[in-house]
């Protein structure tokens, strides 16, 4: 990490410092007006407290993170493999993508009381919705993404016979792998939504942090939601930046592709 | 005709397979309490419609409480992007300031602020007008700072010789030309808006919207009208996708001498 890296990073933090403190100094002289925003100190109290006291933030912690490796997975692996089979056949593609498309603009939510009826309150509905709501930005994307593969290119691989599974992995799949990484990551996005939205719709769920925050309003506990919330940032973001813009780097440096702009 | 032979197939394909689905539902061969078919879902919607006639439509009233939510919380965040893009956009220091407490604010779910909310200013409306307009805001001061920041500093030069205000050189310099960017940033936004005001509707709303309706139902397992609701919703969104969207951004490309 280089000096200006970190200068970078400072410059960064200072906002947050500077809100915090005014926060908690609003908070502390009584003049926020609202008497259940707490104070950033009353917080870290809350958050430690979930932590060490009550050891609970990590099973809510766990449990989220299960339910989204599993979703979100599954998201990936048949939203890949569908885009490439409605590019690939051009009746599956006439039938499929302007129901791929209505499909897309139901809210994720949407789909909890659908599933709710369907499956009921438990674990497999709150996965399923986040794997609904993966799936069609994934498969959508890498769909127009092979669809923009120069055919040049797949001419080709099929004259030096090069062709079927051979062909989907090794010409298809990196030549649009900057749209299948772009869809990987407004997939995630949509993932975390529903799952966060499903932890608090599905009544029978006691663990997640979309719970926590769900279970909070019910005492009222502000702090509680702050420290789910904090949560929600900093893992979506985690996510976001270690994992998928590493993702993305390693592709254009690996295959040489240039993202636009 | 090209775009008859585009919706041909698809439009086919989804006759079939609704039929097919009534079929199975009839036959008991799939389970017609959760999947109701296709003429049940419409019998139920339907119901919702004349259970309180004469006096009113119920489901008028669910869509119109939704698209109510929708135009104010849609207005109010797309004003304070507007205000808060050009402000970002126009100062540096502001823009340092702002900038990562936006970047870490954004990816938050609307509907995760919902419980939050609830115990601040209560159920219904206030709750979910300011979730969905806050949905709007982010996407549409990202997209417009972005634009004021890409400006051409010898136009604002030439503004600024030729005697225009800071006021004047903010809406006819900068908001002109951040024009593409604004119309990206409101139709993320209206999409994040319109998502969210359903999702919130489903905890935060008291009596009436699509999202209080689809949630009543799934309660009492009424699984027609959440069907209903779903088909509803996606006509809801087309209505509002290629009706408003593409008349603003018309309108707006023919106003501003914008070509695509």
């Amino acid at each position: 990490m280089t000096k200006d890296k970190i200068k970078q990073d400072l410059i960064n933090l200072f906002p947050f410092v500077v809100v915090g403190i005014l926060w908690e100094v609003i908070v502390q002289l009584g003049l926020s007006g609202i008497k259940t925003l707490p104070a950033p100190s009353d917080i870290f109290r809350s958050a430690w407290s979930l932590i060490w006291g009550s050891n609970v933030l990590f099973h809510h912690l766990l449990s989220s993170l299960y339910r989204i490796t599993v979703g979100y997975l599954l998201a990936v692996t048949l939203g890949i493999a569908v885009g490439v089979l409605l590019s690939l056949n051009k009746t599956l593609h006439m039938i499929f993508s302007p129901v791929i498309s209505l499909l897309i603009s139901v809210p994720t939510l949407a789909w909890v009381p659908v599933l709710l009826v369907i499956m009921g309150l438990g674990d497999r509905t709150v996965i399923m919705t986040i794997f609904l709501g993966g799936f069609f930005a994934i498969a959508y994307n890498t769909m127009s993404g092979i669809e923009m593969v120069n055919q040049n290119q797949i001419h080709a691989a099929e004259i030096v016979g090069v062709k079927g599974l051979r062909l989907v992995f090794s010409v298809l799949i990196p030549g649009s792998l900057v749209s299948i990484i772009a869809g990987l990551r407004l997939g995630i996005g949509y993932s975390w939504r529903a799952l966060v939205g499903g932890e608090m719709l599905a009544a029978m769920i006691q663990w997640g942090v979309g719970k926590m925050i769900y279970q909070a309003r019910f005492f009222n506990d502000t702090a509680v939601m702050f420290v789910g919330l904090i949560l929600i940032g900093i893992s979506s973001t985690i996510i976001d930046q270690l994992l998928l813009r590493r993702l993305e780097r390693w592709t254009i440096e690996k295959w040489g592709v240039v993202a636009e702009n | 005709m090209k775009q008859f032979q585009k919706w041909l197939l698809p439009v086919l394909f989804i006759v079939l397979l609704l039929g097919a689905w009534e079929v199975l539902a009839r036959t008991h061969i799939i389970n017609g309490a959760l999947f109701p078919q296709p003429s049940k879902i419409a019998a139920e919607i339907q119901s919702v419609h004349t259970r309180e006639l004469p006096e009113r439509s119920l489901l008028l009233k669910h869509i119109e409480a939704t698209t109510y939510r929708l135009v104010i919380a849609s207005s109010i965040g797309i004003l304070a992007g507007i205000v808060a893009g050009l402000v970002m956009g126009i100062s540096p220091a502001i823009y340092r300031f702002f900038n990562p407490l936006m970047t870490a604010l954004m990816p938050i779910p609307g509907i995760a602020l919902a419980p939050l909310f609830i115990v601040w200013i209560g159920f219904g409306n206030p709750t979910i007008i300011s979730l969905g307009g806050l949905a709007a805001f982010f996407p549409i001061a990202y997209n417009v700072t972005a634009g004021v920041r890409s400006v051409d500093p010898q136009l604002v030069r030439a503004a600024t010789i030729s005697g225009s205000t800071r006021l004047g050189i903010a809406f006819q310099v900068y908001l002109p030309w951040a024009m593409g960017y604004l119309l990206t940033g409101v139709k993320l936004g209206l999409a994040r808006c319109w998502r969210t005001i359903i999702a919130v509707e489903f905890i935060a709303a008291t009596n009436y919207g699509l999202g209080y309706m689809i949630w009543d139902a799934a309660s009492y397992l009424r699984s027609g009208i959440v069907f209903g609701g779903i088909a509803i919703l996606i006509v809801f969104y087309f209505v509002l996708e290629k009706g408003v969207l593409n008349l603003l951004e018309a309108q707006t490309i023919r106003r501003w001498g914008m070509v695509k």
